[in-house]
């Protein structure tokens, strides 16, 4: 059972990744070498607020997820592993 | 007021040796636009700041760039430095690629990035951002007029002292939409070769892309390329040297033109090395500009003239004081932006 | 600077808060709040707006934002006693807006993207809407000093700067100036997208604020050089004395958190119109009532004006019009220094600890002889405009 979650959550972060280089156009970040735990906003990645809602839409059109809450962002959207989790947790209601 | 530096982004490259080389040269037949190649809008330095930025942004932001750096203002001077921006269309790609959005994915699906840069000021925040400019910063829009009325107010701006330096110019872009726009509306030029001289009652267009600026001021000491005016004295003796037309086709009805036939000086057209654009004056002006600093002349890049306007048949040294660059818009107005260099 | 006084002697608006000045007067007296759902154009989305009820187009080919600008210019004009023309005087018409400038029609894309091709009547109308350009045509006057800025939610403010600059350097002797918007498909979704638009009423200023409305309109003023005025036997008590533009130079949507832009427009404004900032006695915001937009204009306010400044945002009553918003509240500003009073700010309950300062919470009279209008706007445009009722 822990197998197949983390294998999911393997899955989500790989996908996330490539979502958030190819749509966020970061220019010259490999997705493979974003670390699971680097912090996306200011710091690490440097996203900034217009990312922030642009991750809204990446999370709706591509794991069919609402964000309905702006103010919850700070923490779901801390770091590819807080993003990965909200989405497993999220897909399995 | 004078103008001080100019950057260009255009079909066949970036910055002024481009401009002088495709001057030189002469017509080439575009393919099948006047499209800026993916590469010349690929500056990492300046467009640092632009990862999110379409191609009418990264256009505007490397010509802008290069003109303040043309200019060698000083430094310190970015609080008293404006911006004003002129666009016939606006980033239409970025607006057509959020209606698919809307299209796809619905209201409540559509992404925010492509929203925030469809509205026409995106390109000159980003020019803003990339070059710390805390000035006056504007973005104006008025079809064939663009360019000219961007002139008046930086001439006014200057006057008033709203700022010391001002990068005025403009951007425009081609897209799938557009041309299709363009080759309903318009007569395209199958032989891709736009025709000033004809004064055509259907004229025949090609469309082109670009962005120009130039840093203008009005201390002469930053005087490089001669002045730039939009409000020139409609009196005889102010006649020109050299016309510039912009003849290209979008327009409609080029009939008028044929009446300039009779004036004395002399008469060029750069359309076919720029492609047809509502703002093409500020390129012209950038051409028009450099002709001054050179004291060269080149040639006509298209010479087919039913009319026998006196034109450039050859690229040749000669000394010029005074250009016009005219334009008759949709509704059969003059507009004239003059280049003069004094001192020679 | 040239010396050239320019007195406003003509005022037109039309938006949610009232189809003319009387009934936007009266509304704000009432504090009535005429928002509702959409009704020009189906949407998912099940957001409040301000919408122009009653309202006929005069050329149902044009766009509305256009129709709203004959609307705004007509009332101006006559109040201007310039109902039978212009005679010798050189105009000028500058314009404010953001959705009149952009192809933008979704049924033309739809056909396009589909059939690979569409009929060109959305195409002509858009080709027949720069708004500068159909006015001048509309009112038949032929003039070189004719423009359309396209600065996003400033453009209305710039507009009527932009006529200032034209006047002290004697490029026209009155210029028509302001700015117009319509309710419409793409700002809705892309604010929405923004997380900006909020499902209730907008609360300008208000501690639990969540985001702005749409509304629509257009409000225009007649910017006329002192001498003309003078000349033709016009009395006038309003001049515009300032007018000050900075760029944030920070990000293309969050405004710089410090509020220096914004301070540094309050200040050329100030500079220019000659006077000191407890000079002012009211100033009407921007307030959309977006966190980040009310944080950084609130607290600028405070800053430089100090905390009992009287402040308002009319968003509470028409809406965020975009481009007419400077053009709209510029007219408000004027009307409030011509009546001595400010309505109520709209919305506003609960002061924002983290502002500091709360705009006004009643029809509050005020004294004093010089008021802001300012406006904020994507890219991080700043403007301000500095009043004077003599």
């Amino acid at each position: 059972m822990a197998d197949s979650k983390e294998q999911e959550l393997k899955t989500i972060r790989k996908k996330l990744k490539e979502l958030l280089v190819s749509h966020l156009s970061l220019e010259d970040v490999i997705p493979e070498k974003i670390k699971d735990d680097e912090i996306l906003f200011g710091e690490g990645l440097g996203l900034d607020s217009l990312d922030a809602v642009e991750i809204v839409v990446l999370l709706q059109r591509n794991f069919g997820i609402e964000v309905k809450d702006m103010s919850q962002g700070r923490k779901i959207f801390y770091s590819i592993d807080t993003l990965a989790n909200y989405i497993y947790e999220n897909q399995k209601k | 007021m004078y103008i001080a530096g100019i950057g260009i982004v255009f079909n066949r490259g970036r910055g002024l040796v481009n401009l002088e080389k495709a001057l030189i040269e002469g017509w080439v037949k575009p393919a099948p636009a006047y499209q800026v190649p993916a590469e010349t809008i690929t500056d990492k330095q300046v467009l640092k700041e632009a990862r999110r930025a379409d191609n009418l942004t990264k256009m505007a932001t490397i010509a802008a760039f290069d003109a303040l750096m043309d200019s060698g203002i000083p430094e310190q001077s970015k609080e008293k430095l404006g911006v004003i921006l002129t666009t016939a269309f606006g980033p239409h790609v970025t607006t057509f690629g959020f209606l698919d959005d809307i299209l796809t994915y619905g209201d409540a699906g559509v992404s925010p990035t492509l929203f925030s840069h469809s509205v026409h000021n995106a390109a000159a925040s980003y020019i803003a951002l990339n070059l710390q400019s805390r000035g006056p910063t504007l973005t104006m829009t008025q079809f064939a007029d663009s360019f000219h009325q961007a002139i008046i107010l930086a001439e006014s701006w200057l006057k008033e002292k709203r700022c010391e330096y001002i990068l005025v110019g403009s951007a425009d872009q081609i897209g799938k939409v557009m041309e299709y726009i363009c080759s309903r509306k318009l007569k395209p030029a199958l032989d891709g070769k736009i025709k000033p001289f004809n004064c055509a009652k259907e004229p025949e267009s090609i469309p082109g892309e670009g962005s120009t600026f130039f840093l203008v001021a009005d201390n002469e000491k930053y005087n490089k390329y001669g002045s730039i005016s939009a409000m020139p004295s409609n009196n005889k003796k102010n006649d020109p040297d050299l016309y510039i037309l912009d003849s290209d086709g979008m327009c409609g009805d080029e009939r008028l033109y044929s009446r300039l036939a009779k004036n004395k000086g002399l008469f060029t057209s750069y359309a076919p090395i720029f492609g047809s654009m509502l703002t093409l004056s500020s390129f012209s002006c950038a051409a028009g500009a450099l002709m001054l600093k050179n004291q060269k002349l080149y040639a006509c890049p298209i010479k087919e003239n039913p009319h026998n306007f006196n034109i450039l048949t050859k690229n040749e040294t000669l000394s010029v004081h005074k250009i016009k660059c005219l334009r008759y818009n949709c509704y059969q107005e003059e507009l004239i932006i003059q280049l003069e260099m004094k001192n020679f | 600077m040239p010396a050239t006084d320019v007195a406003i002697t003509g005022l037109g608006a039309i938006s949610a808060a009232g189809n003319n000045i009387q009934e936007t007067l009266d509304n704000f007296t009432l504090g009535k709040r005429n928002s509702g759902p959409i009704t020009l154009f189906k949407t998912g989305l099940n957001y409040p707006a301000f919408q122009v009820k009653d309202f006929t187009l005069a050329d149902p080919a044009a766009m509305r934002s256009l129709n709203l600008t004959f609307v705004a210019a007509n009332q101006a004009i006559r109040d201007a006693g310039f109902g039978n023309g212009f005679g010798n005087l050189r105009l000028g018409i500058c314009l404010g807006t953001t959705v009149a400038s952009q192809l933008n029609d979704t049924d033309f894309y739809h056909q396009y993207r589909t059939q690979g091709n569409a009929p060109m009547n959305s195409v002509d109308r858009f080709l027949k809407s720069n708004l500068a350009q159909s006015l001048s045509q509309y009112l038949k006057i032929h003039t070189n000093f004719c423009t359309t800025i396209v600065n996003a939610c400033s453009s209305g403010t710039d507009a009527i700067g932009v006529g200032l600059s034209w006047l002290r350097n004697d490029c026209c002797d009155l210029v028509i100036a302001g700015g117009a918007d319509e309710l419409n498909r793409v700002p809705l979704d892309g604010f929405g997208s923004l997380s900006v638009v909020s499902k209730n009423l907008c609360a300008p200023f208000d501690r639990d604020r969540c985001g702005l409305n749409l509304g629509e309109g257009a409000g225009i003023i007649i910017l006329e050089k002192e001498t003309i005025c003078r000349n033709r036997g016009r009395k006038t008590s309003l001049f515009l004395k300032g007018y000050g533009l900075a760029a944030d130079a920070y990000h293309l949507t969050a405004p710089r958190p410090d509020g220096s832009g914004l301070e540094q427009a309050l200040e050329r404004a100030l500079k220019e119109a000659n006077i000191q900032p407890n000079d002012v006695a009211f100033v009407n915001a921007h307030g959309t009532a977006t966190r980040d937009n009310d944080l950084v204009e609130g607290k600028t306010l405070a800053r430089v004006f100090g905390p009992k400044i009287k402040f308002l945002s009319t968003k509470g009553f028409t809406g965020h019009t975009l481009g007419a918003a400077g053009g709209l509240e510029a007219v408000f500003t004027c009307l409030a220094l011509r009546d001595g009073w400010i309505p109520a700010s709209s919305g506003f309950q609960n002061l924002d600890p983290e502002i500091g300062v709360a705009p006004v919470n009643q029809k509050t009279q005020i004294s004093g002889d010089f008021a802001i209008s300012t406006s904020l706007a994507f890219g991080g445009n700043n403007s301000a405009l500095v009043i004077f009722r003599s």
